[in-house]
């Protein structure tokens, strides 16, 4: 016969050990979450700050010229898009400038093959992607007048394109 | 209680009510750091920026003289770069009415956006 006495004690004794376990549990389980969250944050910012950005340079400075980006794809100027994107993006209160980097894109659509999605690069900052980047991707419609592709043997004519930008802070 | 000595009882009481807030805290711990992913998400993942985007594009292509080479641009590069099915329709002014009225469909899935745009 076993000696019952002392039952309260077993059943305290298991009782606290299952809040310890559920309760590390639980810690441990924040902990994990806390830095994706603490990252989509700043990511939130950069998406808005990119997009801020290539929408200003999409907008025209009156009702008869072209927008600077659209000149900048029909000229593919990258030393015009550098300039000006930098600028908007690492500008802050003061004379420091922010750190940002990123590599421009523009998609179109190939109508020499039946429609394809082509991308060719538009401009970066010299700063290549090596993969431990954290970028966040923002775009902007344009339409350009242009031949798309270069080669394709059309005059220039109204084109929609989509410039992407992958953007980063480093 | 068999065989046990019953004295102290308030003190065990008091000892359980301890460790179970010390559990709900913890719990309420656990959530609060969800609340800043959540909302991050919220923000990111609605395309708050891809609609005003495209809307624009697409009101801004009416005024040109021959867009379907447009039109097919932007449906086939929303749907292979953004993953979204945007469709429109533009019809110019016609007889008494003056406006050009743009029917806009976009759906990438989770977020569905329909609007009649009529011109000022």
């Amino acid at each position: 016969m076993v000696n019952e006495s002392g039952q309260l004690y077993t059943i305290e004794g298991i009782a606290a050990g299952m809040i310890m376990l559920v309760t590390a549990y639980l810690v441990l389980g924040a902990t994990s979450v806390y830095t994706p969250g603490d990252t989509h944050i700043s990511d939130m910012q950069l998406e808005q700050l990119g997009t801020d950005a290539l929408r200003m340079m999409n907008t025209p400075v009156n009702g008869t010229s072209e927008s600077q980006l659209r000149e900048i794809i029909e000229n593919d100027d990258a030393n015009a898009f550098n300039t000006q994107f930098l600028n908007y993006v690492n500008s802050k209160t003061g004379t420091e400038t922010d750190n940002l980097h990123y590599v421009a894109e523009v998609s179109y659509r190939n109508i020499t093959d039946g429609g394809t999605t082509w991308s060719y690069p538009l401009a970066d900052n010299n700063r290549p992607l090596t993969g431990g980047e954290h970028p966040v991707r923002v775009t902007e419609w344009v339409i350009v007048h242009k031949t798309l592709p270069p080669d394709a043997p059309y005059a220039p004519k109204d084109r929609a394109v989509l410039v992407e930008v992958l953007l980063w802070r480093d | 209680m068999a065989g046990l000595n019953d004295d102290a009882q308030w003190i065990v009481m008091m000892g359980f009510v301890v460790s179970f807030s010390l559990f709900f805290l913890a719990m309420i711990l656990n959530q609060s750091t969800v609340v800043g992913q959540t909302t991050a998400e919220g923000v990111l993942e609605f395309p708050k920026n891809d609609i005003r985007d495209v809307r624009s594009v697409i009101i801004s292509s009416a005024e040109i003289g021959d867009p379907s080479d447009v039109h097919n641009d932007i449906t086939s590069l929303a749907l292979s770069r953004k993953g979204a099915v945007v469709d429109y329709t533009i019809t110019p002014p016609t007889g008494s009415d003056l406006n050009t009225h743009i029917t806009i469909h976009y759906n990438n899935g989770v977020t569905e956006y329909n609007e009649i745009w009529t011109s000022p």
